[in-house]
C-alpha cells in the first residue's frame, strides 16, 4: 500500500505539473454532451463544421455517456472546472452556475432569428425570467404500431383523434399466449418525467403550479385513474409489463415483434429503422374528452458562467442553433420550424404526429422546474407508480403515500 | 500501550525514521485522514455540489433520524440483509475451508477455483448474475424447471429481490474462505495426533480443537463481513436498482443516492458518518463479546498479571 500511495502522490503531483505547461496555440472550446454512438457522431461532425468556420479553434467535444453525464457533470463545476458548452436540461439544479443568455439573444436577435423557435422550446430554458439555453432539439411522444401485425390481426391502424380507449380495444386483439405476443407495453418504472404527460392529458398534474402543493395533484383521483388504467391494462393481459425485475425493454420486444404498439419519442426511432420492422407513427391518445399533451424532452445548449472564453462560447451556441447545424441534427427534431417545414417533417405522415402534439404542449411546465426539491419528492413517487403497475391497482393507497412521504421536502 | 522508559534520554529528533515511514504516513493523511476530516465538516453544512453552502449544524443527522422514513427503511433493509449474509458468509467459508484442508486431490484447483469469484471485478459479476436469474432465459430457473418448479421472478418479486442479492453476495466468499484455510493450516498437528491418540471422536476434535485455535481468525473475518454486509453497494446498485419498489433500497445505496442523485453531499455525508459509528459499535461489541471465546496467544488479558 506504501508504495501504491507514493506512486499515486507522485501521480498527481506530476499530472498537476503538467496541467501548468503552457497550453497549445490554439484555443480550445470544450463541449460535454449525454449523447452517444449516432447522436454523438452527429455533434462531432457540428463541431467540425465549426472548425472549419473558425480556423484555430478547436471544440473538444466530451462525451459523458447518458447515465453518468450529471455526476460528471456535477464533478466538473464542483472542482471548478465545468466544460465551457454543455448539454443542459436540468437547470433548476445547475443555474446558479450557468451563464443568462438574456443579453446576448437580444443583442443578436436578427441572427437567431428567435420566432422560427416554438415558444414551448425556449419557456424549457427559461426560469424566473432568464433564459439560460438555446434549444438544440427536441423529442415529443408518441405511439408506434407495427403495420403488419395490425394487418395480420386485420385490425384498423390508429388515427389522430383516438382514446386510450380505442387503443385498449385493440391491443386486446393482439393477445397470443403461444407467441408470447401484446398489443402495448406498461412500464412499471417510467421515467417520471415523461409519466407526467398522461397526469396532463387526464387534467390534472404532479404539483401546483406554485411548486407547493402536491396533496390534491400527484395522488388526485385523475392520477389514480391513469395509474389503474395501465395497471388494469396489464392485469387484463392487454398489455405486458416491462421493467419488473427483467431488463428487457419494451422498444426491444416492438423491434422483435412481440407488442403492436409502443409508446416512444424520436430516441426510439433509428433503432426501429434499423430493426426493419414496418411501423406507423399515432399521435398519444386521448383520454376521452381532454385535451392531449405530451412531455417534451429537450437538448439545450448552455455556457458556464465561469468560462474563460465567452465570446468563442456563445459562437458555438449560436452556431448550434444555426439553420445549418439544425438540420444535420437527425436524431431528434429540429427546432426551427424553418427546417422542419424545409425537410416536409411537418408534413410526412412519420413526422407528422411529433409536431402536431408538440403544437398543444407548452401549456404545463413539467414539475422539476417548479420545486428544487423535485428530484427526493420524484423518488416517492416513482415507488408508488413502480408498486401500482405491478400490483395492477390499488394507485391512490399508493400516491397517498407517496404524497404523505413527501410533505417534509415542501417546508 | 506503555513506552518504554529507557528511550527517554535519546529523545533528540531523528528525521530518517520518520522519512521511511513517510509514503505512508502522507498516503494516510492524504487519502485517509484528510477525506475523513473533509466529510465530518460537510455532514455540517447544506453542501450541494453546485451553488452556496450554508452551515446547519447537526441539522442534517437531526433530519435524517427524526424526518426521513428512507433512513430508517434502509438501514433495516441492510440489517435485515447483514443478519443473514455474516453467518452464512462465515459457516459456509469456514465449511470450504475445512473441505479443502482435507482434500486429498485437487486441492490447489478447488482454491483457485473458489477463490475466482472474489478475482472478478463486482460489475462483471452482475453480468454474469443477472443472467443467471433473468426470470424467462436465466440458468437458475431453467435448472428449477428440471425440478418442476415454476419458474420464479428472482429480481422483480419484493420478498425474493433480497434473498437474490444474498446469493450473489455470498458467492464472493473465497476471501473469507481463504483466511480460515490459512488459520486451519496453521493449527498444530500434535493437537490432533494426541486427542486421536486418546480416543476424542472427529467431530469434538472440530468442535474443541479447531474451532477455538480458529477464534482470532473467526473473530477478524466475523467483522470484516459486518463492515462489508453494510458497505453493500455494487451488487444491489446493479443488479436491482435497490428495487423492486425499494426493497432491495440498501443503506449504502440511500448514501449514494443523496449524493449523486440528489447532490446533497452534507446529507450524504452525516448519513456515512452515522453508519461508520454504527458498524464501529458493532465492531466494538463483536470485539467485546469475542473475548469471552476467542483465545489470543502471547495476549495478556487484565493488566498482565503474569508478566
Amino acid at each position: 500500500m506504501k508504495t501504491v500511495h507514493a506512486l499515486i502522490a507522485g501521480s498527481l503531483v506530476a499530472s498537476v505539473l503538467g496541467l501548468a505547461q503552457p497550453a497549445v496555440a490554439e484555443e480550445v472550446l470544450r463541449f460535454a454532451t449525454w449523447d452517444s454512438d449516432e447522436s454523438l457522431a452527429i455533434e462531432q461532425a457540428i463541431a467540425r463544421k465549426f472548425e472549419e468556420a473558425h480556423p484555430g479553434v478547436k471544440v473538444q467535444v466530451e462525451a459523458y455517456g447518458g447515465d453518468g453525464y450529471d455526476q460528471k457533470l456535477a464533478a466538473g463545476f464542483g472542482a471548478g472546472n465545468p466544460p465551457d458548452v454543455m448539454y443542459m436540461w436540468n437547470f433548476p439544479q445547475y443555474k446558479t452556475s450557468l451563464m443568462p443568455l438574456d443579453d446576448l439573444i437580444t443583442r443578436d436577435a436578427a441572427a437567431l432569428d428567435l420566432k422560427d423557435f416554438p415558444e414551448g422550446l425556449m419557456n424549457a430554458s427559461r426560469i424566473d425570467g432568464k433564459t439560460y439555453g438555446m434549444p438544440a432539439g427536441f423529442t415529443t411522444h408518441v405511439v408506434f404500431y407495427n403495420r403488419d401485425m395490425f394487418a395480420k390481426a386485420g385490425v384498423e391502424e390508429p388515427k389522430a383523434g383516438w382514446t386510450w380507449d380505442d387503443l385498449r380495444a385493440k391491443a386486446g386483439k393482439f393477445r397470443n399466449e403461444a407467441e408470447k405476443t401484446y398489443g402495448f407495453a406498461v412500464d412499471a418504472k417510467p421515467d417520471p418525467y415523461d409519466f407526467e404527460q398522461f397526469l396532463w392529458s387526464n387534467g390534472t398534474r404532479y404539483i401546483s403550479d406554485d411548486g407547493k402543493t402536491i396533496d390534491g395533484f400527484m395522488n388526485s383521483r385523475e392520477a389514480a385513474e391513469v395509474l389503474d388504467m395501465f395497471g388494469d391494462m396489464a392485469k387484463r393481459q392487454e398489455a405486458v409489463t416491462v421493467n419488473v425485475g427483467e431488463n428487457t425493454s419494451a422498444s426491444a420486444l416492438f423491434k422483435s415483434g412481440k407488442i403492436a404498439m409502443l409508446e416512444g419519442a424520436m430516441w426510439n426511432k433509428s433503432g426501429l429503422d434499423e430493426s426493419g420492422v414496418k411501423y406507423g407513427v399515432a399521435p398519444l391518445p386521448a383520454f376521452a374528452g381532454k385535451p392531449v399533451q405530451s412531455a417534451i424532452s429537450i437538448s439545450a445548449m448552455s455556457i458556464a458562467k465561469d468560462t474563460k472564453q465567452a465570446d468563442l462560447a456563445w459562437e458555438f451556441v449560436k452556431f448550434y442553433a444555426s439553420p445549418e447545424a439544425v438540420a444535420m441534427r437527425t436524431n431528434d427534431l429540429p427546432v426551427r420550424t424553418s427546417v422542419a417545414d424545409r425537410k416536409g417533417m411537418t408534413t410526412d405522415p412519420v413526422y407528422k404526429p411529433f409536431f402536431d402534439v408538440l403544437a398543444v404542449s407548452s401549456k404545463e411546465r413539467p414539475a422539476f422546474l417548479k420545486n428544487p426539491k423535485w428530484a427526493q419528492i420524484q423518488e416517492n413517487l416513482a415507488v408508488a407508480i413502480e408498486a401500482a403497475i405491478t400490483e395492477q391497482g390499488n394507485a391512490q393507497a399508493h400516491l397517498d403515500e407517496a404524497v404523505q412521504r413527501s410533505q417534509r421536502f415542501l417546508k | 500501550m506503555s513506552h518504554d522508559s529507557r528511550a527517554r534520554p535519546r529523545l533528540r529528533i531523528s528525521l530518517t525514521p520518520y522519512l521511511f515511514i513517510s509514503p505512508w504516513v502522507l498516503g494516510f493523511l492524504l487519502f485517509t485522514l484528510g477525506p475523513l476530516v473533509f466529510s465530518l465538516t460537510m455532514s455540517f453544512y447544506d453542501w450541494p455540489v453546485v451553488g452556496e453552502r450554508s452551515f446547519v449544524g447537526f441539522g442534517n443527522y437531526r433530519s435524517m433520524l427524526t424526518e426521513d422514513p428512507m433512513f430508517w427503511e434502509s438501514l433495516g433493509i441492510t440489517t435485515r440483509f447483514a443478519l443473514i449474509y455474516v453467518p452464512f458468509n462465515i459457516v459456509l467459508s469456514f465449511l470450504l475451508a475445512l473441505m479443502l484442508h482435507h482434500a486429498r486431490f485437487g486441492a490447489g484447483f478447488f482454491r483457485t477455483a473458489f477463490y475466482l469469484p472474489s478475482v472478478i471485478s463486482g460489475v462483471a459479476l452482475v453480468m454474469i448474475w443477472n443472467w443467471i436469474y433473468s426470470q424467462e432465459y436465466g440458468l437458475l430457473n431453467y435448472m428449477l424447471s428440471f425440478a418442476g418448479v415454476e419458474p420464479v421472478n428472482w429480481l422483480g418479486d419484493k420478498q425474493i429481490a433480497v434473498v437474490a442479492i444474498i446469493i450473489a453476495s455470498l458467492w464472493g466468499l473465497g476471501g473469507t474462505m481463504l483466511i480460515l484455510l490459512t488459520g486451519l493450516k496453521g493449527i498444530p498437528r500434535e493437537l490432533y495426533e494426541a486427542a486421536t491418540v486418546s480416543g476424542v471422536p472427529g467431530w469434538a476434535q472440530t468442535v474443541y480443537i479447531t474451532i477455538p485455535m480458529l477464534g482470532p481468525m473467526l473473530v477478524f473475518t466475523f467483522i470484516t463481513s459486518i463492515i462489508s454486509a453494510f458497505q453493500q453497494l455494487t451488487i444491489a446498485l446493479l443488479l436491482t436498482k435497490g428495487g423492486p419498489q425499494k426493497a432491495t433500497y440498501f443503506f449504502a445505496m440511500y448514501i449514494y443516492d443523496n449524493a449523486f442523485k440528489f447532490y446533497d453531499m452534507g446529507y450524504a455525508a452525516a448519513g456515512s458518518w452515522i453508519m461508520f459509528l454504527f458498524v464501529l459499535a458493532l465492531s466494538l461489541l463483536v470485539m467485546r463479546w469475542s473475548a469471552a471465546w476467542s483465545y489470543y496467544e502471547g495476549e495478556l488479558k487484565s493488566g498482565g498479571r503474569d508478566a
